[in-house]
Order: C-alpha cells, then structure tokens, then sequence
C-alpha cells in the first residue's frame, strides 16, 4: 500500500480559526444544506484550465462525501456558479442565503513548481456571514482525493462538531468460493471504497483484522501455525510478523488508542482472558482471571477502560474495567446476549452484537450502562464498529442466502445501507482519520 | 443447534497425504486408495465408537455420553500410542466471532484434559479451535488431518 503524505500549510491571511462553533446546532434532525460552488484556481491560462478541471473533480468528490452523510445536505455543484480566485474568501452569503443554504464551502487548487498541488478549503456561517474554518493541503497530483476528502471532513466537522470519516480505511475479510469452503483474505481500503488491497494471500483462514488508529498498520488472527494467533502487518511496507511468540492460541486483537499497544484473548488450558501487550512484543499482561471465556476487549478513546465481554455470570454480557484491568464492573442485564463490544471515538457509546436466540442484532449503550438502543434488524448482524465521526457504524450481514457483506447505519434510526466491495466480506473495521 | 467437537486422527504421514473432502481447494484425489492414515481412522472411529462429541449449546462442559466415548477412544489410543490425535473445538454459527473461537477452545481443552486424565500421554493429543469457521456436515463438523508432532503444517504455508 502506498505512503501517502499530505503537507499542512498555513495559508495566508491571518486565519480568523474560530472554534467549531457550528452555525447549526449539532443533532437538528433535518440534514444541514450546504452550498458547495465550484472550486476554483489563481492559475493562469493552460495551467489555469488543466487546474479548473482538478478543482471540479475535487468538488464532485467533496459533493459525494458529504451527500453520504445523514447531517449534510450539499447542492448539487452548478458550474455557471464560478468563483473566482479571490471570492474564496470573499464569498457572496446573500446568494446563498436566497437559496437555502446554511453553510458554504468554498476553495481552489494551485499547481506548484514541484508538480504537486495546493489545495484551499473555507468553511463558511451563510446566516452570520463568517468563517468557521480553513485548512490546506499539499499533495502529488494522484492524491487530490484525499485533499477533497480532507475538505469534506473540515466542512463535517464545522457542522455537526464531529469529526468526518472520509479519509479513513476500512479493513475487513474478503470472503470467496462455497460457503463450507471459504477463501478468507484481509483486505483493506480506502472508506470511498479506492484503494482496495489484499494483505494476505488466502492460502490461510484468517479474521478480524483491526487497523491501527491511523491505519497505517493492522493486526488480525491467521491460522497459519495451524492454531489461531495474533498477526500484525505494517500495510506501508507489507511487513509481517506474529504478535507473541510460542504455541498458545491468541485471538480478538485490537489497538489502544495511542496504537502503542495491543489488547487481545488467549487462551491458558480451557480458560480465556485477556491480556494486553506492547506492539512490539514484551511480557503479556493478564488482565482478567475469571473462569469462562473473557474476550473482545476494546479500550475507551483516552486508553483508561476497557469494555469487553464475559460469560461468567452464565450468559454473554459487557463489562467495563480500567485499562491495568482493575475496578471490572457489568453494564448489561438482560436475558439477551451481548458481544463484539466497540466503544465509540467519541467515548459517548459502546457498540455491540446483540444476541437472542438465533437473533443477532447491531445495538449501541453508554458506558454507564444507560440508554441502550437496538439499531438494526439482523436476523443476522455482527460485528460494529465504529466511524471516526461516533455517528455510524459499519458492520457485517449475513444475507438470506447466507452470504455476508457489509453494512453502514446511522445511529439517527435510518436504515442500513449495503457497501460495494468486490466479493463477500465479514469482520469490518473502521480506522480513525489518517494523517 | 448441536454443538459439535470432532476429534480427528492423523499419524506421521507427508502432508500430500490426501483424503477426500479434507483438504480445502484441492483437487478431489483422482482414486480412493486407501492410504495407511485412512484406516487409521476408519479403525479408530468403528474400534471406539465415533469420532464427534457432542455439547450443549453454549456449553463446554462433558455430558455423560461424551464421557463414555471419550473412554473408549483413550482405550484405543492407549493401544496405538505411535497414533497422535488433535482435538479441533467449534463454535455454533450464531455465536459472534470470538465467543465462538473461545468456546471451541475451551471444548477441546476440557475433551484433551479428559483424555490426559485417562492416562494418555499429553504429547499424544493436540487441541486447537476452529471457533465458527470450516462448518461442515452434518452440523458444522469439520475433519482435518492435523500435523504430526513435529510434522509439517495443517494449513499449506500462504502463497
């Protein structure tokens, strides 16, 4: 996979940063309209053309990323409404006002002498006529999508005050041939669905890959030692290795936050716990002891808890510890089952697979133990995990026919909404905004 | 659903050693010659009663009838000790993933420490877990030839 660098510049003028102190007020059920003119370019003549095309393609992407949310609601980018180089920052609100729009996101590309681009994106209040935020980027001419998605996220995060997700990964298994005898691959792609890449041959049944905060690296469990254990690949330059030396059984890997070290289950004789060791390898240290099977550990987005789940009270329910594995409390009661515990970017929820029968349904709970709310249908999801904005879920359906594929939903109550990826998959995981 | 534990046989043999409907993605053997790991385990399934223990949902613990089945195979092993066998644990498909590797875990650990309880010799008997994957018939029950002590790998190496 390939390094992307993206530079960060300050651009000129003296940035008016104001917080993100959004015009709208974050949680308004109806989606927020957005205006979103043509990008523009301060390039002359060819180059000015050949950037005016860039700009409008960086546009369309930014259209299409934000149209993929439930809070932004983008006009559909007319090119008659060109702007030109120092309207970016000089906006007119009184036309976008008349038609509707509560924000603006305005912009240019700039080619540079080293071949590569500049591209400028504003954020703008159309009601108080202000800025709410600026940002640029510097990238090679192949990477002016994630520019554009870099936009969209400033544009998603002056709006609803939460981060956006669009310049993240998402690494799942690919899923192929019968269903009694699956080929099972790690695979790993942008979350626009580009760059989509396989991490390990298929020779191999491996599962549950988890990308490092930033995406850069990720660790799953492979069955290639004959046992399940722990892997861990650095997507940059395809190195491998395993996460623990010798023969024990390690399984439900997943990164702190700070992705310096690795949470994960393994098994002593008939007995799971988990046990939480640096990415590098170390000592691995035991962090709960009950009898019965403790698993899925998942750490809160400042690294002080862990949520996980256990079935020593008879059936599968969610705890919540501290990270050195102290103060171990239960937050779920009911006769349903509960696993697959993700806790949110944001700290507000816990995501979960909800069990009842032969039900399995996608749910969300605070951290207290309150509020918990069944998001989806099933009869067969599994699996949540989490969009860098805490406002979506991408998680895994088994079909009528058995087969599974991937799912988003919203946590506004709308419905899920199948992705496109190029064979079945299972075990979705969604990485946090790449730098 | 049934819980299935299926315990498998293997002995030293190469790892082309081919049986049908064992090995994933391979070509069905072109004649069914019977192959020395083939009556191995044809015996030890007829000679001891069955090859597939059998929990409650959701359970890892032996019933009575597992417990019968599981003495006769040590019975048979304790008269073959050249015969290494691997215990492979399942999950039940409507388990989520990693409850499901853990429970087949813990089945094949508990059917492995009856065995040793037995008398046999630890080295003998392997365990592993598939957790929910490589579900097989009759109910999710697969039948790997697993790698002799020191033998050559279960899975062919990737690539």
């Amino acid at each position: 996979m390939r390094a992307i660098r993206i530079g960060f510049f300050a651009l000129l003028g003296a940035a008016a940063s104001a917080p993100a102190a959004a015009a709208v007020q974050p949680g308004t059920p109806a989606a927020t309209v957005i205006a979103l003119p043509p990008m523009t370019t301060p390039d002359k003549g060819t180059k000015g053309n050949e950037m005016l095309a860039v700009a409008w393609q960086a546009t369309l992407l930014i259209e299409t990323d934000l149209r993929q949310t439930a809070e932004v609601m983008p006009l559909e980018p007319n090119r008659k409404d060109y702007y030109s180089y120092p309207e970016v920052t000089a906006p007119t609100f009184s036309k976008w006002r008349d038609k509707g729009a509560r924000a603006l996101v305005t912009g240019f590309v700039q080619s540079r002498p080293d071949g590569r681009y500049t591209m400028g994106c504003y954020v703008y209040d159309v009601e108080k006529g202000r800025e709410l935020g600026r940002s640029g980027f510097v990238v090679a001419p192949d990477d002016i999508r994630r520019a554009a998605h870099k936009c969209s996220g400033l544009a998603y995060k002056e709006i609803t005050g939460s981060p956006g997700m669009f310049d993240t990964r998402i690494a799942y298994v690919a899923e192929t041939g019968p269903m009694n005898a699956r080929v099972k691959r790690v695979a790993v792609m942008d979350s626009d669905g580009y760059n989509h890449n396989y991490a390990t041959p298929g020779g191999t049944t491996v599962l549950t890959p988890r990308l490092s905060p930033k995406a850069h690296r990720l660790t799953y469990v492979s069955f290639q030692s004959g046992l399940p254990q722990v892997q861990i690949v650095n997507l940059d330059t395809q190195h491998q290795q395993p996460l623990l030396q010798g023969p024990a059984m390690s399984f439900a890997p997943r990164y702190s936050p700070d992705g310096s070290k690795i949470a994960f289950s393994m098994m002593l004789g008939a007995n799971s716990d988990i046990y939480v060791v640096g990415e590098n390898g170390g000592q691995p240290r035991r962090l709960t002891t009950s009898p019965g099977i403790d698993t899925d550990a998942s750490f809160s987005p400042d690294g002080g808890k862990i949520v996980f789940e256990s079935d020593r009270s008879g059936t599968q329910q969610l705890y919540v510890m501290d990270a050195d594995g102290s103060n171990e409390r239960r937050i779920t009661f009911t006769t349903a089952a509960y696993g697959s515990p993700e806790w949110s970017p944001d700290g507000k929820y816990i995501a979960f697979t909800w069990r009842f029968g032969d039900t399995r349904r996608i749910g969300i709970i605070s951290p207290d133990g309150t509020g918990e709310q069944i998001l989806t249908r099933g009869p067969a999801d599994e699996g949540p995990s989490w969009a860098a904005s805490g406002r979506e879920l991408v998680f895994q359906r088994a079909e009528g026919n058995g087969r599974p594929a991937l799912y988003r939903v919203n946590l506004d109550g709308s419905a899920p909404r199948k992705m496109t990826i190029p064979q079945d998959g299972s075990d979705p995981n969604w990485s946090g905004t790449m730098d | 659903m049934r819980k299935l534990l299926l315990l498998t046989l293997l002995v030293a043999v190469p790892a082309s050693a081919q049986l049908p409907g064992l090995r994933r993605r391979d070509p069905a053997p072109p004649a069914p010659v019977q192959n020395p790991i083939e009556v191995l385990r044809a015996a030890f399934a007829a000679q001891s009663g069955g090859t597939t223990v059998y929990f409650a949902p959701g359970s890892a613990q032996l019933t009575p009838a597992a417990r019968t089945l599981l003495t006769n195979q040590a019975m048979w092993l304790r008269q073959h000790p050249e015969v290494a066998v691997r215990i492979e644990g399942h999950g039940d498909p409507t388990d989520t993933r990693n409850h499901a590797l853990a429970l087949g875990a813990e089945r094949a650990a508990e059917t492995r420490n009856y065995l040793i309880l037995l008398g046999l010799p630890s080295a003998q008997v392997s365990a592993m877990t598939w957790g929910k994957e490589r579900p097989g018939p009759p109910s999710a029950v697969t039948t790997l030839v697993a790698p002799a002590l020191g033998g050559a790998p279960l899975v062919p190496a990737a690539r």
